[in-house]
């Protein structure tokens, strides 16, 4: 307990964004007790009303309580940019350290894929994966993932590429240890810091170009409760119902701050060259 | 010094950024200096040859380039325009009198000779897809220039061939010297075309030969705005002072309801409706009615797309003589009376996944639909209601081109369409949406697969029906025979819409979708 106390007066930046951190996803999955709508339920006569102590969020156009739309949206943008920064993370990383390790050709394969991936423009070639696959969350994750692996595979291969040849790694290999045992014993804790700095300030960068692809119809299809599908639909209603973007904007807004702050805090906690 | 510097880039970056925040001189002042008219809309073709695409040729006459022989009233009766008298005794010889005076902007006379130069132009195109064979099957083409009269002979009997001659694909156009429908056509409409960008812009002035009274502008400036966000923006920017169909329910509002703006709305003669596809699970009739009965069409047109479709059952508008009076709805609302249909006809939720099913399998529709006029409003809301009596519908919403292609290969349960019914003033072209006499021809377009011997008879009957009052009959037992079936999910009839600034007056929109600028159109003082 004192460890903990102890913990919490030194980092206290992290602490707080932790906490509002776990807030978040404590909402996407308390979502049902904490609306009494569901977020699919129209209600064509009560369409466009603004917020309200009946509709705190006010209502979209087919009359759909909004606030109940962005809690149960949280579930779907977290959820989604969690699974995108899990696959490019584990992905990523794991080509950076083969790469690294081994080196030659198969260094030379994995790197010049990785150049060719970061030669085109992110967005624009996750918008031509998302089109050719055809537009849904699943795919507009596969996109992402697509073109953000690099960077982790980058990152994972130059930390890999400095303690390759240190004396310890090169004294496992003449002692006959395992390939598979070096990379777990040696390799990848020597990478997991900073891989996971990059993976927690990744989040809310990874949230922002999903509600990117679904805002511009690449992503989540209508009805489903996502942030940036929402923005969208309430675009043409900017004018007169300023609300069905003002709020789910809010929500993108919130989260994504949060989760860079917390990337941002953890890599203070776990950066050891601060102290 | 170091200070000095890092305050003086600091400046300069912060006046740099704020130079970016001004205005254009004036600020948002109103477009209109009185004789120039700034018109914003959508341009569908990137051509304006009325022989190469049916939008082409809507284009053309919708910036007052090209006229017709005769043209549509608000209630889609023919009138003369160019052609100023007619007779015909068999239906198939049709002699038609061109109006004494009438010129070509370029000052040429437009003679029954001019006329059939630039028919035969449009007839010979044979890479367009206006296809106006389909409209007129002639078989030869007189002029006699004394008389001024134009005698058209047809391969077979038509109704009316006035109505015909009224849809835009048949304006008349100079064909002498090196003439190009293409980029500058010149026609006898009250503007002629200074300069032509596909899609982006268009100018043009008076015409100075207009046979029909005083041109109001001088000049008009035509910019192609391909969204309706860019449509308001423009018209509250003061960039133009006309906008057509804004399809946003909310600014529509907005518009009307402030002074400065005039809005101009008409009920046309556009159907917003969905195709049936009976070859799938909705070939099950109890299914289809019970989808109907479950589908508030009143709030959805006054509601969910804000009033811009006026709610109808029938497949031909309550606004045209068809007799929508004396129809009946066999499917008025009534969730009730949709869900008692699907549990007595035993489609029921046995499995507990909120789906109901017919013999064993989930009631799961393919909904396609695209972002046209308000239809993919249409099908969100929708899959909603069906959603709550136990029916899954899965909306795809695509292009136009994409959804066209999915309607003919039949991947589709319910396909949004938006026609117009009567574009060449009767609903014959219309209604072969639901005759199946065409099938494995290239005339066929019953793409829903609808199979009714009863519609079929009265649709061959009105190939041999010249009467307008026996005819009128028909369509109309046409009509009933679909809300009897439950052969069309019909959404309503659309609202067209003009909304003007205060700088110009008599923006009234009209029933036909093709006369935008027209004379009436005058600057306020």
């Amino acid at each position: 307990m004192g460890k903990i106390k102890e913990f919490i007066r030194k980092n206290k930046q992290f602490t707080l964004f932790a906490i509002l951190a776990l807030g978040l996803i404590a909402v996407a999955i308390l979502a049902p007790v904490l609306t009494k709508y569901d977020p699919y339920q129209a209600n064509l006569g009560g369409a466009l009303q603004a917020p309200s102590a009946e509709h705190w969020f006010g209502t979209d156009k087919l009359g759909r309580d909004l606030f109940t739309r962005i809690i149960y949206g949280s579930r779907v943008s977290l959820a989604a940019s969690l699974t995108v920064v899990a696959i490019i993370f584990v992905g990523g990383s794991l080509l950076g350290v083969i790469a690294g390790y081994f080196g030659k050709a198969v260094d030379t394969v994995i790197m010049r894929l990785s150049d060719m991936m970061i030669s085109f423009p992110g967005m624009v070639l996750a918008i031509a994966v998302a089109g050719i696959l055809g537009a849904s969350i699943r795919n507009a994750i596969i996109a992402i993932a697509i073109v953000s692996w690099t960077k982790y595979a980058r990152m994972s291969r130059s930390l890999v590429l400095k303690i390759r040849h240190v004396d310890y790694v090169s004294a496992a290999v003449v002692t006959g240890s395992k390939v598979s045992y070096i990379l777990r014993k040696y390799m990848i804790p020597n990478i997991l810091p900073t891989m996971v700095i990059t993976a927690a300030t990744d989040i809310g960068g990874m949230m922002l170009e999903l509600a990117g692809l679904s805002f511009l119809g690449f992503g989540a299809q209508a009805p489903t409760p996502e942030w940036g599908l929402m923005l969208n639909e309430g675009r043409v209603f900017m004018q007169n119902a300023p609300w069905m973007m003002i709020f789910p904007g809010l929500a993108i807004f919130v989260t994504v701050v949060i989760f860079n702050l917390l990337g941002d805090s953890l890599r203070d906690v776990m950066d050891v060259r601060d102290e | 010094m170091k200070k000095f510097l890092t305050m003086l880039f600091g400046t300069l970056l912060v006046l740099a950024m704020v130079s970016g925040c001004g205005s254009k001189d004036g600020g948002a002042s109103s477009a209109a200096d009185g004789d120039t008219l700034k018109f914003g809309c959508f341009g569908y073709a990137d051509t304006l040859d009325p022989g190469d695409q049916i939008n082409a040729a809507w284009d053309n006459m919708r910036i007052g380039i090209g006229e017709c022989l005769f043209n549509f009233d608000d209630t889609m009766t023919v009138q003369p325009n160019l052609c100023d008298e007619y007779s015909t005794e068999d239906h198939i010889t049709w002699v038609f009198h061109i109006r004494d005076g009438v010129k070509f902007s370029n000052g040429n006379d437009v003679t029954p000779q001019s006329v059939i130069d630039c028919f035969e132009d449009i007839f010979g195109n044979e890479e367009g897809t206006s296809t106006p064979r389909k409209f007129i099957d002639y078989k030869t083409m007189t002029a006699d220039n004394e008389a001024r009269t134009l005698t058209i002979e047809l391969n077979a009997a038509q109704p009316d061939l006035c109505k015909n001659l009224a849809y835009p694909v048949f304006m008349v156009l100079d064909t002498t010297g090196d003439y190009d429908f293409d980029t500058n056509p010149i026609g006898t409409g009250p503007y002629v075309l200074t300069s032509y960008e596909p899609k982006v812009s268009a100018t043009l002035t008076a015409n100075e030969n207009y046979w029909n009274g005083e041109v109001p502008f001088k000049n008009v400036e035509v910019y192609y705005l391909g969204d309706d966000d860019a449509k308001t923006l423009a018209l509250q920017a003061g960039d133009v002072n006309l906008v057509e169909n804004i399809t946003s329910a909310a600014d529509l509002k907005m518009f009307a309801d402030d002074d400065n703006y005039n809005v101009s709305i008409a009920q046309g003669v556009r159907c917003g409706f969905a195709y049936i596809n009976q070859d799938g699970v909705l070939s099950d009739e109890t299914l289809r009615h019970a989808i109907l009965k479950a589908i508030d069409d009143d709030t959805l047109c006054e509601t969910t797309v804000g009033g811009l479709y006026t709610a109808g059952y029938s497949v031909l508008p309550s606004a045209l003589d068809y007799g929508y009076d004396n129809l009946t709805d066999p499917d008025p609302f009534d969730t009730d009376a949709a869900v008692k249909m699907l549990d007595d006809a035993g489609y029921v939720d046995s499995d507990g996944d909120g789906i109901r099913e017919i013999n064993g399998e989930n009631i799961s529709l393919n909904y396609i639909t695209y972002p046209n006029r308000c239809l993919s409003d249409f099908a969100e809301a929708i899959q909603s209601t069906l959603g709550e009596i136990g029916i899954e519908v899965k909306v795809n919403s695509t292009d136009s081109d994409t959804e066209w292609n999915m309607m003919v290969n039949g991947e589709y349960d319910l396909c949004d369409s938006n026609w117009t019914t009567v574009g060449n003033g009767d609903p014959t072209e219309y209604l072969a949406n639901w005759y199946s006499g065409y099938e494995g021809t290239d005339a066929n377009a019953n793409w829903c697969h609808y199979k009714n011997a009863e519609f079929d008879a009265c649709y061959d009957a009105l190939a041999s029906e010249f009467d307008n009052a026996k005819r009128a009959e028909l369509i109309q037992q046409m009509q009933q025979i679909l809300l009897d079936d439950g052969a069309v999910l019909v959404h309503g009839y659309y609202n067209s819409s003009f909304i003007s600034d205060t700088s110009i007056t008599d923006a009234n929109i009209h029933t036909a979708d093709y006369y935008w600028l027209t004379t009436e159109i005058k600057p306020a003082s």
